[in-house]
């Protein structure tokens, strides 16, 4: 009797843990100092140095403007698009790797809180790479992802880069990365 | 961090998803591309103008006097005359012709003509610039001739086809020849087709108002943060009032002008309306552009607790705050901050350098120094009792503070206040140390000692002081400054009000007002507890009550 009281109370405990950390593993949310274009822009700028790592912009998303189309106010938000050949292809050349191309290309949000100030939001993609068998490569990706959100204040604002969304089945351009 | 419990279904969700996509072959590919256009449309979408048929009964292409090839605005002020006789004197009377007023209540002499603001700072000694924005033609220096009818700009106000712009520089003329602006660009601007626009004049519209209220501080959206030119045309979303495609508001709807004299100064405004509902025509001093004129005292349509919650708030709070949840929502960023103590830096062939933010935006430009942009704000918020005090040119400054060049009265025990949101804007600005005021300094011009010609602070502070009959002191440093100003425009839908959650939060929207207990801004442990004792000897008495009765009726 006391061990099924053990394992339902480590059941419950395991959901409650789950619960209550799964934001937390799940996706890194980071403060940013600087406004969500200027935040965006210097993403992008980390991204375009990385390019030796295969990375290449393939899109920036404002949803806020199509919720402001339907006669909506949300405070800004922006979508950085990015993806890399050398991640995406050993994982879309195998048939069974082939669905996570579901996560491409990384998307990087950045998005202003009500207090005005600015977050950027990661998917954790250290974990991804555990939970679904390809920790390889989610592992390097993870690691370019934090290079992605470390910004130097000494380089001056970049010019946000207004690139059309491209890689996948929507007619991307060759050159968007994946 | 703090994530909601939404994102955390968001969460297991999308693990579950994964999890599910694993063991199935049966993977749904659509095509995503339409969904990509919807949301990535270009950044920079020119507005669209839809021409209105109008209602006039006159149509001005019809009158002799406007048959005329005008050599000036001047010549089509003498024209519009001949039928408004009165029209100019009318306009001789209003602070858009005579840039002063007088606070009734501080007596202090305001108006462009008299404040030194945080942008731009001064109009004394830069009028040739400045009164691009005036409704005369030909303000350039104190000489100006404020009882000429002919020196009335009508057409300013009343342009219809959107293509009469005074330029920067021109005394408050529009351009009578080609020329190139903006100066050293390549690009030119024809001569003012003025017998065409003489002959499309009509009412004043969001369009014409804005030539001048949008571009205030020296462009679009820079000044007041709750008008721009998005507003030409808005969607619902960024003005319900204003909602082109609904209300299709104009400035005047609210803004009710008689004999040229429009209502609704920021100089002296209403902060608390508690007169209701006002019949239009009804006489009186009120002021018709406040929410109260048409939404009347209890604007929430009574019925719920709840809604009643809300009614039973308008006597702390205005219903901008609630209402303008943000501002500078549309397609511009407003300026927030400018420093003038940078200015002046040039590159190494000694050009004027100008710098961009990531937004597009100037961000360092050698003749104004630095600024800082924001599109949807959130304001800041302040007791307000519709007194303004301002810190005007003579006025000793406390250089050991930051200098407010306007303060909102008000204050929580004051039952004329009320809880407003304002844009507050910040800047560092010249100050004259021996005279101990803020500094009046010459722009602009085509004279030596002109600011943005010489890079010269010296120079330009002694011009612009003495037109202010001072004599400078030779002595000039920077202090830092704040103005206010009311948000009232960019009014949202009602389900995009502020949610109670938002100020009734520890560290919510409203966490520095002082004065007033909000419930939810904060907690005390001792009061939660007993709080909670009390519920739970409440529950424990009704549990013992209903089953002392559950006890006695099985007794019988």
């Amino acid at each position: 009797m006391k061990y099924i009281i053990g394992a339902v109370a480590a059941l419950v405990l395991v959901m409650v843990v789950a619960l209550t950390q799964a934001q937390n593993l799940m996706f890194n949310v980071t403060p940013s100092p600087y406004g969500v274009e200027e935040t965006a822009a210097r993403i992008q700028a980390n991204i375009v140095r990385l390019e030796g790592r295969g990375w290449k912009l393939s899109g920036l998303r404002n949803p806020a403007k199509a919720v402001a189309a339907g006669g909506m106010n949300v405070p800004p938000v922006l979508l950085v698009e990015a993806c890399s050949t050398k991640y995406s292809g050993p994982l879309l050349k195998v048939e069974n790797s082939r669905i996570y191309s579901i996560l491409m290309p990384c998307t990087i949000t950045v998005y202003k809180n009500d207090d005005g100030s600015t977050s950027i939001g990661t998917m954790n993609a250290g974990l991804m790479g555990k939970l679904f068998g390809i920790a390889e490569i989610m592992d390097e990706v993870y690691a370019d992802q934090q290079a992605f959100i470390k910004f130097d204040p000494s380089r001056p604002a970049p010019p946000l880069i207004k690139t059309r969304p491209g890689g996948g089945g929507g007619g991307g351009k060759e050159d968007a990365g994946c | 961090m703090n994530i909601p419990a939404k994102k955390i279904h968001r969460a297991l969700l999308l693990i579950g998803c994964f999890l599910a996509s694993s063991v199935s072959a049966n993977v749904a590919v659509t095509e995503p591309a339409a969904a990509v256009a919807a949301t990535t449309a270009p950044a920079v979408v020119v507005e669209a103008t839809e021409a209105k048929k109008s209602t006039s009964t006159a149509d001005h292409s019809k009158f002799d006097a406007l048959k005329k090839n005008f050599k000036s605005g001047p010549e089509v002020t003498k024209a519009c005359l001949t039928c408004h006789t009165e029209a100019a004197k009318q306009v001789h009377s209003t602070k858009h012709w005579t840039w002063e007023f007088l606070n009734p209540a501080t007596k202090q002499k305001l108006g462009k003509k008299n404040i030194v603001n945080n942008f731009c700072t001064s109009v004394t000694s830069n009028q040739t610039f400045c009164s691009a924005c005036h409704v005369g033609y030909g303000w350039k220096d104190d000489k100006f001739d404020f009882t000429s009818e002919n020196n009335v700009d009508c057409v300013v106000c009343h342009d219809t086809t959107g293509k009469y712009k005074k330029l920067p520089g021109l005394s408050g003329h529009p351009n009578y020849k080609k020329m190139e602006w903006p100066p050293h660009s390549g690009k030119f601007r024809e001569a003012t087709d003025l017998k065409t626009i003489a002959q499309s004049v009509g009412k004043t519209s969001r369009a014409s108002c804005g030539t001048c209220h949008f571009y205030g501080g020296g462009g679009d959206a820079v000044k007041h943060g709750d008008l721009d030119s998005s507003l030409k045309q808005p969607k619902k979303y960024l003005d319900v009032h204003m909602d082109a495609k609904g209300l299709d508001f104009s400035c005047g709807k609210c803004h009710l002008s008689d004999s040229h004299e429009v209502t609704g100064s920021r100089y002296a405004p209403t902060a608390v309306d508690a007169n209701g509902v006002l019949v239009r025509g009804t006489k009186g001093d009120r002021n018709p552009t406040t929410c109260v004129a048409c939404h009347g005292n209890t604007p929430h349509p009574p019925g719920t607790a709840a809604v009643e919650k809300l009614n039973s708030h308008t006597d702390k709070i205005a219903c901008q705050t609630c209402h303008i949840p943000a501002f500078a929502r549309g397609k511009k960023a407003t300026k927030m901050t400018w420093d003038w103590s940078t200015a002046g830096k040039l590159d190494d062939k000694g050009h004027r350098i100008q710098k961009r933010g990531s937004d597009g935006n100037v961000i360092y430009d050698s003749k104004k120094g630095d600024f800082t942009f924001e599109r949807y704000v959130i304001p800041e918020y302040v007791w307000f009792n519709g007194e303004v005090k301002f810190t005007l040119f003579g006025d000793k400054v406390d250089t050991e503070n930051v200098v407010k060049i306007n303060e909102f009265q008000g204050s929580a025990g004051d039952p004329d206040s009320r809880i407003w949101p304002v844009k507050t804007f910040r800047g560092k600005q010249p100050y004259d140390v021996g005279n101990e005021t803020l500094g009046v300094f010459h722009t602009a011009g085509k004279d030596d000692a002109a600011y943005w010609g010489n890079y010269d602070w010296d120079k330009a502070m002694e011009w612009g002081m003495k037109a202010m009959g001072v004599e400078y002191s030779g002595n000039m440093t920077f202090v830092e400054t704040e103005m206010s100003w009311p948000i009232t425009h960019m009014v949202a839908p009602k389900d995009d009000a502020l949610e109670c959650d938002q100020c009734h939060k520890e560290n919510g929207r409203l966490q520095n007002i002082g004065g007033v207990y909000m419930p939810g801004t904060n907690n005390t442990p001792i009061i939660d507890l007993l709080g909670f004792a009390a519920a739970l000897m409440a529950l424990i008495g009704v549990l013992i009550h209903g089953g002392i009765r559950y006890y006695m009726s099985k007794r019988g």
